[in-house]
């Protein structure tokens, strides 16, 4: 995604190089592994949980199912946002100001504001609807301001991040449990055979209305399949208004998910986390802890709150609290043992050829993200192979293996030869207004 | 450093306004143009602050027009969205105008203290919002602009005057394109009504047909009937609108309704806002948030966006600094609002067509009645900003452009004034007189808040440099606190 380093990777000292490399290979890891939590998205119908958590906890769909879902489930998201963050400080760091020119601030915007650009296109023209750069380029325009903060701030302000994710949660559970209550009482006074308030029974229809939007929506996902087993031009006009949807909710209501990441990931690099600078002690110790408290929390969110979808009420009248409240500790954690994982893999060189070739993939991650769009929409959608839907869930995941070999072996063919990944070429054209040299 | 970066000197650290004199001479004009704009807003917003609501409004549309409907479609047509387009105009302006800045009182770089205050700014626009309770409040949007168009302001004055016009015909299409949308809906509608009159049509010539039978032969009656009968119900069972159909009825129904005057509206209304503060922040969070987010998002990136690129670039040609001759503002004015007038004539007579017939309007008008109300605002706002820069030069009233400059000068602060002396006037938290004032009433409520924030501003800035918001705004942009007094020689009370 940083265009800029490689770049400057012929003049670096060895160090700089060295650390380069070490945050390329954790991107293109971070990169990789998004596609196992985009794969549902593109490629089975939005019923397919449904049969996963009700039915028995065996089989290859389940087991896969509690994997992804304990292990990784918005950490390869988490580590790309801290790795975004500290891509936005090294951007920054890199470059000088030159008299009376355009600024080096001014050419981080229009980089960000292409991004917004490459975000829309990805979300409208190819058809992905989980894309993140839209949010991304967004984000970054915040970030800015904080970029010569001490890396202490940094983490208090991404802990705030998550304290107002959590207490937003919270704050809907608490109105979630409210109408159950009040569903309650309704209920009891209806057994009592007295007669019921308005109020009362609005209550009802509130929550007979959560329980049945709790449910699959068998109409729904028959149009839904329908239309994505359709050619081009319905699958854009279906996705317009969806996207635009999602576009305003997460934007607005829950930025929290990426900034906390983002600024822990540049209080992280701040102290050199991801330069490869700690003691290899340090990575084993949050090694440890990051996956000691996050996997079980992790465990205990995917046993209690995943699989009780579909029994809302009966999960409201258990929990006092969300376990999506807690959500964050067990993503952040995670995603600190990952990151620390690969450090310690990556300083020990017990598989450098790995290392290089998910470094390749990390240095055109750009490229990449909308490469797996692009493969997986055409494989998918109805306009391209149209497997929409006909894969078992976990049949999905060998796909997710193919593009990554596909990748893995594209990045390293294609960085031999040229500098940059080809999305990155142009998007780097477009920030400089200027047609940049390709070739090595 | 309020929205208009002020050229007065700090005397413990200097913040000049850089450069030419043209720019300097801007200054003044834009603050006049400010405080306009700050009354002008709130003669429309006084509306919503003060329970004419839009269902209120129906009421006058949809009975006969007399002087209720006259003045409320004057006051609409000449502020509604103008006076809010001259505050984003000044804004885009003074962006520049910032950005030009050489001097800051601490060591930082153009960007980061114009980023630093768009981000202030944003948070600003929450707390008017959720807390001040003001669910109309712009800050938050013109902050999100800023940052957004930051990338853009190097460009020569032709780049934003097309950025502009973009913009704007980005935002008429997204109006058409609603149109459209709706023109859809009412042919679902239609077709969901003929199918339901066609069950209607069978099961009378069922019924028809069972009382013919009843007349004849006596000996196979019974049998007939419960045929009959039979047919009848099962013809029933099948004859129900499906799921889909009773939506799209339902959703085009209710898009009629709320085009008609509701009278039970207004008591459940006035209810909402007199209630206590957790009451009405409840109430209206859900709607500062949608104009926050999906309004943003569908609509005001074109609206403002179109507004401070036109700003940016008559600050740019140097129109704000009176560069061109007395004759040419005049016939600028006078040829844009005539255009925007004409416009506004235009919307207004298909409007009141809208209201009369919905479906009508639907079905056979080929644009909507807001086709060009983005043109017309910017129109007017032009014209409007050509009028008071002719004024200027013509020196007449100096008295009051300078009150003007004074309330524009502590634009910032106003504006959050005006939010604290509304709330506190007609929610119920304060005084409670939230739906209790005719519309005349309110206007004599505007013309008492001006009439305060002119003196205080006046006041004010005998003692100070910045307003109190602009101060404070000015300390978080550069976490530092910073002096506001004014050197002692001109105070009259010197500590």
């Amino acid at each position: 995604m940083d265009q800029h380093i490689s770049s400057t990777i012929t003049t670096a000292p060895v160090a700089l190089a060295d650390r380069i490399k070490s945050i390329d290979a954790i991107r293109g890891f971070a990169l990789l592994g998004i596609l196992m939590m985009n794969i549902p998205g593109f490629g089975i119908n939005n019923d397919f949980w449904y049969p996963l958590v009700t039915g028995p906890r065996q089989g290859a769909n389940y087991y896969t199912f509690a994997t992804v879902f304990t292990l990784f489930e918005g950490t390869m998201r988490g580590l790309f946002s801290m790795l975004f963050g500290a891509g936005m400080v090294l951007f920054m760091l890199n470059k000088k100001d030159v008299p009376g020119g355009t600024t080096v601030a001014e050419y981080y915007y229009r980089r960000l504001l292409w991004l917004v650009f490459f975000g829309l296109v990805n979300a409208f023209v190819i058809l992905w609807q989980g894309d993140i750069l839209f949010y991304y380029g967004l984000c970054g325009m915040l970030l800015f301001a904080f970029r010569k903060l001490q890396p202490k701030w940094l983490l208090i302000i991404g802990l705030t991040c998550v304290a107002f994710a959590m207490i937003k949660r919270e704050w809907n559970y608490n109105e979630f449990r409210n109408k159950r209550a009040a569903y309650t009482e309704a209920m009891q006074a209806k057994k009592e055979k007295k007669e019921l308030s308005p109020e009362q029974q609005g209550a009802i229809a509130v929550w007979s209305n959560i329980e049945k939007n709790d449910k699959p929506d068998t109409a729904y996902s028959n149009l839904n399949l329908r239309k994505m087993r359709s050619g081009y031009g319905t699958i854009f006009t279906y996705f317009i208004p969806q996207n635009a949807g999602f576009e305003i909710s997460y934007m607005y209501g829950d930025p929290w998910d990426m900034l906390c990441m983002m600024f822990i990931g540049m209080a992280l690099f701040g102290w050199g986390f991801f330069s490869n600078k700690l003691k290899t002690s340090t990575y084993v110790m949050w090694l440890l802890i990051g996956y000691g408290i996050g996997i079980p929390v992790a465990w205990a969110i995917f046993d209690q709150s995943w699989m009780s979808f579909g029994s809302p009420g009966v999960y409201a009248d258990t929990w006092r609290s969300s376990h999506g409240v807690f959500s964050e500790l067990r993503r952040i954690p995670i995603t600190i043992g990952h990151a620390s994982l690969l450090m310690l893999v990556f300083r020990s060189n017990i598989v450098p050829w790995l290392m290089r070739a998910l470094a390749n993939v990390g240095q055109m991650a750009f490229t990449n993200y909308l490469m797996q769009s692009i493969i997986c929409t055409f494989f998918f959608y109805g306009y391209g192979f149209g497997n929409y839907n006909k894969l078992a869930f976990h049949q999905l995941y060998y796909v997710v293996v193919a593009v990554w070999v596909f990748q893995l072996i594209f990045s390293s063919i294609w960085l031999r030869y040229f500098r940059f990944g080809p999305f990155e070429w142009v998007w780097r054209s477009l920030t400089y207004w200027k047609k940049q040299p390709m070739k090595k | 450093m309020s929205l208009i970066p002020s050229p007065v000197q700090d005397t413990v650290a200097p913040t000049t306004v850089s450069g030419t004199t043209d720019n300097y001479s801007s200054i003044f004009s834009l603050e006049v143009v400010a405080g306009l704009s700050l009354f002008g807003m709130l003669l429309f917003n006084i509306w919503e602050f003060g329970g004419f609501t839009s269902n209120q409004q129906l009421f006058y549309q949809e009975g006969p027009h007399g002087g209720n409907y006259k003045l409320m479609t004057a006051v609409s047509t000449l502020f509604g969205g103008k006076m809010q387009a001259l505050f984003a105009l000044v804004f885009g302006a003074g962006v520049i105008l910032f950005l030009q800045k050489k001097e800051h009182p601490v060591a930082i770089s153009n960007a980061d203290a114009y980023i630093r205050r768009m981000i202030w700014l944003m948070a600003f626009g929450v707390f008017n919002a959720f807390i001040l309770l003001w669910p109309g409040d712009i800050l938050f949007h013109l902050g999100v602009m800023g940052i957004l168009l930051f990338a853009f302001t190097r460009m020569k004055a032709k780049g934003f005057f097309i950025a502009a016009i973009i913009c704007t015909l980005v935002y008429c299409g997204k109006q058409y394109w609603n149109y459209t949308d709706d023109k859809k809906e009412y042919k679902k509608y239609t077709a969901v009504m003929a199918v339901e009159n066609k069950f209607k049509a069978d099961s009378t010539s069922r019924a028809k047909k069972d009382s013919v039978d009843r007349t004849k032969d006596t000996l196979l009656l019974k049998d007939t009937l419960l045929k009959n009968k039979l047919t009848d119900s099962i013809a029933r069972k099948n004859d129900t609108l499906t799921k889909k159909q009773a939506e799209e009825k339902e959703g085009w129904e209710g898009k009629v309704k709320g085009l008609k005057y509701d009278s039970t509206a207004i008591k459940r209304n006035n209810k909402t806002y007199r209630a206590s503060w957790n009451k009405v922040a409840y109430k209206l969070m859900s709607r500062s948030q949608q104009k926050e987010s999906g309004w943003l998002y569908r609509v005001g990136i074109w609206d403002f966006g179109a507004l401070l690129f036109l700003g940016m670039a008559l600050l740019s040609i140097g129109f704000f600094s009176s560069r061109f001759s007395s004759s040419r503002y005049l016939i600028i004015a006078v040829f844009t609002i005539i255009a925007g007038l004409a416009l506004a004539w235009f919307r207004i007579n298909l409007q009141n067509s809208k209201l009369e017939d919905y479906a009508k309007y639907i079905d056979k008008k080929a644009i909507p009645a807001n086709l060009f109300s983005p043109i017309e605002t910017i129109l007017m706002a032009t014209g409007y900003v050509s009028l008071v820069l002719w004024l200027l030069r013509m020196k007449i009233v100096g008295w009051l452009w300078k009150a003007l400059a004074s309330a524009g000068r502590l634009a910032f602060t106003n504006y959050i004034m005006q939010t604290v002396i509304c709330t506190i006037f007609f929610y119920g938290y304060g005084f409670g007189y939230f739906g209790r004032l005719k519309q005349w009433e309110l206007y004599f409520m505007v013309a008492e808040i001006v009439l305060v924030q002119v003196v205080f501003s006046v006041f004010w800035l005998r003692y100070y440099n910045r307003g109190p918001v602009e101060w404070l705004w000015r300390c978080l942009v550069y976490r530092k606190w910073l002096p506001n007094k004014k050197p002692s020689s001109e105070t009259q009370h010197p500590d």
